[in-house]
């Protein structure tokens, strides 16, 4: 009875055979597309090989973390431009946390104007593309700063053409010296992305602190609490469990986004394996280490951001 | 959550404005200390901008260069092409308006007729357009809102299989479109390098929205079918595209697409950035779509399937209607980011918009008028983001109205 | 003379129906049940005890690992085009009457039966407003599900169900989301399709429905069927002390 029903109206066999159906189509594709890529690179003489990765690499990098050199190989100044990521989106972490938590508690401030602001902030930043705002930073504002005796300074900080001084800093001959000097294309990049994530996360703040039920403010405030501690011993915990997962897309977003540097001609990973690429001609090889890098990038966010997810949700129970 | 907290505050005790702006902003000394200082300081950029916009910018630049950054290169002989295109454009897309709206001219409509009939006077004579190009735009939107007006006005005899059908008319348009801007069949062929500007952006844009749309519904039914090999099929496409920068995608398809593709079935650069740009978006549509399709109870499939429905009807004629309603909101965002992320073809050599601004801004004629191209560009494109957005959320909200979606 | 030539045709027959569940739990233990055409069973029994399952695998929306379960005369197997054929036949409702809110009533009820039976709309348009008639909300035609009441949903749900003609209607708890001032006006519904000599399963709590209407009353427990017998005896003379406890707590 059973063995007689036709296979394409069978309940259990079915599911099989479509699944087998689709595995196969994309096994073909792929091998199809391998076996090009085998063909095409062989014929361009191109062949899958990491040993160029040891040769001279002939470029200088703006700045770096490690010591670099142009006649250094080109792993390392992968590595260099790996670095530079990871120190931009890093800073940016920080600064665009910063910058939207408050923004985002703003939009609840008594204060109407406060509210508004808060309101025209994000949606100026958010309806532009991040790539023009970078463009826009970089050469109109940055560009356009005074240097020498007229730059911009405080105590610790001066902000110059030539560059975020940290520290004390000093003028000698015009041009100023102090411990930290930070490159305008580093300073501009990371300006940008705090602005742009700062919108976002604001958004993602706002959510988290209105997705907690209005019967908790009504709580706190029948207690006796003030406005200031409704909000940080009562609301914002709550609002935590909804805001962290939102965070960690945008902290993710914002470490893709931080390949953007390319364009302001800051030497981060994409903009070395770009020029890698342009001088070797290793197009595989470049662009399975990118990927693979910010895959591991994404990931290191998701397991830190994880982990404070634990944190806040084991804090309900 | 929100809507239903605004109805519980209790109704507005009429204040004078004066009181209202005092409880606003001067509640307590702290607030008229911030609110002071925020008015200074809005005023004083306001101020400086007013004044860099009025005496120091030098707007010739977009003025000079208007058509380069609305077209491109396209040849000077064939952009009757691109006049034809937009009365086809204007012409359904009056049409669409109307049956959408019917009869009804809700405030946003009026809002909007007047930002048109706006910009259609000012924009063209801003930027010293000849009068006769000045009078074409003033005919393309008349034509606009006299369907607008007459589509409203026949909708109601209109069957309703022409309405539900009337979504598939944009491919049509876009496929019409790209034969006017290519050429063939008799017309002249303008190659793919000479289209740029404005015009590449919304080829690109275009091409990615329409097809994204398909493929990221079929990766989110893989990602929800109860098939486990589907399902890890999408998730893994689905999480490697979220995983990358988009600037590296585009440069696989620049740079790799040609060696794994037969010699010679390699697209152009043009269409390489579109299929990418596809692809990207495909899986972040594909995530909103899942999220819409996980709002739809259980319940909901049981229903139909007990009623006999099958699988494919089941889907078509009762989840899809009701979860593309829940992912709307979604969808629009993600269409806003696509059109945002077009900005990244620049960075691969394309002259799309943004990549054109930076030619022109590297002619020595125009050194240093960086600040005037970069506000016309993000005003440019701060509007059409803006006006995605409202309407997406004009949408959810009639949507909300009608209760069509089954809530848990 | 008629009533004792339709008892004797077998409706519904479950034998030895097992089901576990993922998860491992053994939902369904052994259980049979015989309903003749025309017959209105009830299945009683304290929440978690399978009754729902075993009502959902005679549609198809349950599995069940061994038994055979015949309805109407098809063998629920693993033929994809026999389980259609069943649903077809078999109507069904639900607790949260999951009517379709996309869908005007009338569309609720000309969908399925359009689409699966492929008959002409104006027709079976017809139809529908007789049936909506019959459920006392033919006013209602044109609005949307979200608009009505929880009694008016689930009455447009049984009308929905009786669009496709079925042999057999299952209802799964069909007061139990409804407001006390509600479950009347359904019940009563229920109980005239009865009368019109509807074969119907019924998963319910209301006692009185089940002594008024039932032909035969089922307890279930932790899986198990534990008693079968006609109502009277049920309520008045129950035999297994499951049924006593569970009587007693419900009382």
């Amino acid at each position: 009875m059973r063995a007689r029903i036709p296979w394409w109206r069978h309940r259990r066999v079915l599911p099989w055979l479509i699944q087998a159906a689709a595995a196969l189509l994309v096994l073909l594709v792929i091998s199809a597309l391998i076996s090009n890529l085998v063909v095409n690179l062989s014929a361009a003489g191109l062949l899958l090989s990491w040993r160029w990765l040891g040769t001279p690499a002939g470029f200088d990098l703006g700045e770096t973390l490690l010591p670099y050199g142009a006649g250094d190989p080109y792993w390392l100044a992968l590595l260099s431009g790996l670095l530079n990521s990871l120190r931009v989106i890093a800073a940016a972490l920080v600064g665009a946390t910063a910058l939207g938590t408050a923004v985002g508690l703003a939009s609840f401030s008594r204060n109407a104007l406060l509210r508004s602001l808060a309101r025209v902030y994000v949606e100026v930043i958010r309806n532009c593309p991040l790539l023009m705002q970078l463009l826009f930073w970089y050469f109109v504002v940055f560009l356009g700063l005074p240097d020498g005796a007229s730059a911009l300074h405080l105590p610790g900080v001066v902000l110059a053409k030539s560059g975020l001084h940290l520290g004390p800093a000093a003028l000698v001959d015009g041009v100023w010296r102090a411990p930290i000097r930070l490159s305008l294309e580093f300073t501009a990049l990371l300006w940008a992305l705090v602005v742009y994530s700062g919108a976002f996360i604001a958004e993602v703040v706002r959510g988290g602190v209105q997705a907690v039920p209005p019967g908790q403010w009504e709580a706190a405030r029948s207690l006796g609490l003030r406005p200031r501690d409704s909000l940080a011993r009562i609301v914002l915990p709550q609002a935590l469990r909804v805001i962290v997962p939102g965070l960690n897309n945008q902290y993710i977003a914002l470490a893709k986004n931080s390949s953007l540097a390319v364009a302001v001609g800051y030497g981060d990973l994409y903009s070395v394996a770009e020029t890698t690429l342009n001088q070797t001609g290793r197009a595989i090889e470049v662009v399975l280490i990118v990927l693979g890098s910010y895959l591991l990038i994404d990931l290191a966010i998701s397991a830190l951001m994880n982990g404070l997810n634990r944190l806040v949700q084991l804090h309900e129970r | 959550m929100s809507s239903s907290r605004h109805q519980q505050l209790p109704p507005q005790e009429q204040l004078s404005a004066l009181e209202t702006l005092r409880l606003a902003c001067f509640a307590n000394p702290l607030d008229g200390l911030i609110s002071l200082a925020l008015i200074s300081a809005v005023l004083a950029a306001a101020w400086q901008l007013l004044r860099w916009a009025l005496l120091q910018a030098q707007w010739g630049v977009i003025a000079a260069n208007s058509t380069l950054l609305a077209l491109g290169r396209y040849p000077e002989p064939q952009r009757w092409r691109l006049w034809l295109l937009l009365w086809l454009l204007s012409t359904v897309a009056g049409l669409s308006w109307g049956l959408l709206r019917r009869q009804s001219w809700p405030r946003n409509d009026l809002l909007a007729t007047a930002v048109l009939t706006g910009l259609t006077l000012w924009a063209p004579a801003a930027v010293a357009q000849p009068l006769a190009v000045q009078a074409h735009w003033w005919g393309l939107t008349a034509w606009l809102l006299l369907l607008r007006s007459s589509a409203g006005a026949m909708a109601a005899r209109v069957p309703p299989p022409v309405l539900q059908c009337w979504a598939l008319l944009w491919p049509v348009v876009y496929v019409s479109g790209m034969g006017l801007i290519a050429g063939g069949l008799g017309l002249v062929r303008v190659p793919s390098p000479l289209w740029g500007g404005l015009l590449l952006t919304l080829i690109e844009a275009c091409f990615a929205m329409l097809l994204c749309l398909p493929l990221g519904l079929a990766l989110a039914l893989g990602r929800s079918s109860g098939l486990p090999l589907l399902r890890m099929g999408a998730v893994a496409y689905i999480e490697f595209i979220r995983g990358a920068p988009l600037i590296t995608l585009l440069f696989l398809g620049q740079n790799i697409l040609g060696f794994l593709l037969p010699g010679g079935l390699s697209p152009d650069r043009i269409w390489r950035a579109a299929w990418v740009l596809t692809v990207f978006a495909s899986a972040y549509v594909a995530e909103a779509l899942r999220a819409g399709l996980a709002a739809i109870p259980r319940g909901q499939v049981e229903a139909a399937r007990s009623l006999g429905l099958n699988t494919a009807q089941t889907l078509s004629h009762v989840v899809l209607p009701q979860a593309i309603k829940v992912a709307l909101p979604a969808l629009v965002g993600q269409f806003i980011s696509l059109l945002q992320d077009t900005t990244l073809l620049s960075l691969i050599g394309l002259m799309e918009l943004l990549g054109t601004a930076r030619t022109v801004l590297a002619n020595p004629e125009f050194l240093g008028r960086n600040a005037e191209v970069y506000v016309v560009l993000a005003l440019l494109f701060w509007c059409c983001c803006a006006a995605l957005g409202l309407g997406s959320r004009a949408l959810e909200v009639r949507l909300n109205r009608q209760r069509s979606v089954a809530v848990r | 003379m008629t009533q004792a030539l339709a008892a004797d045709v077998v409706m519904l027959e479950a034998r030895g129906v097992n089901t576990w569940y993922p998860n491992g739990h053994h939902a369904l233990r052994n259980v049979d049940l015989t309903v003749h055409q025309g017959e209105v069973v009830v299945i009683m029994g304290p929440s978690g005890s399978g009754k729902s399952t075993f009502l959902r695998t005679f549609n198809g929306l349950e599995d069940f690992q061994t038994g055979s379960i015949i309805i109407d005369g098809i063998n629920i197997g693993d033929d994809l085009r026999q389980r259609d054929a069943i649903r077809r036949e078999v109507g069904m409702v639900f607790q949260q009457f999951n009517l379709f809110p996309h869908l005007t009533v009338l569309d609720n009820l000309t969908l399925a039966p359009v689409l699966v039976r492929g008959r002409a709309k104006t027709q079976v348009e017809r139809q529908a407003l007789e049936l909506l008639e019959r459920v006392g909300i033919h006013e209602q035609a044109h609005k949307y599900p979200g608009q009505l009441s929880g009694g008016q949903q689930q009455r447009v749900a049984i009308a929905r169900s009786l669009c496709m003609e079925p042999r057999l209607m299952l209802f799964d708890e069909p007061t139990s989301a409804l407001d006390p001032e509600m479950v009347q006006e359904v019940l009563q519904v229920m109980q005239e399709l009865a009368a019109g000599g509807m074969t119907m399963v019924v998963v319910t709590h209301e006692v009185r429905f089940a002594r008024q209407v039932a032909d035969r009353v089922v307890l279930m427990a932790d899986g198990e069927v534990l008693e079968i017998a006609a109502p009277e005896q049920f309520f008045s003379n129950p035999q297994h002390p499951r049924s006593q406890q569970f009587l007693s707590q419900i009382n």
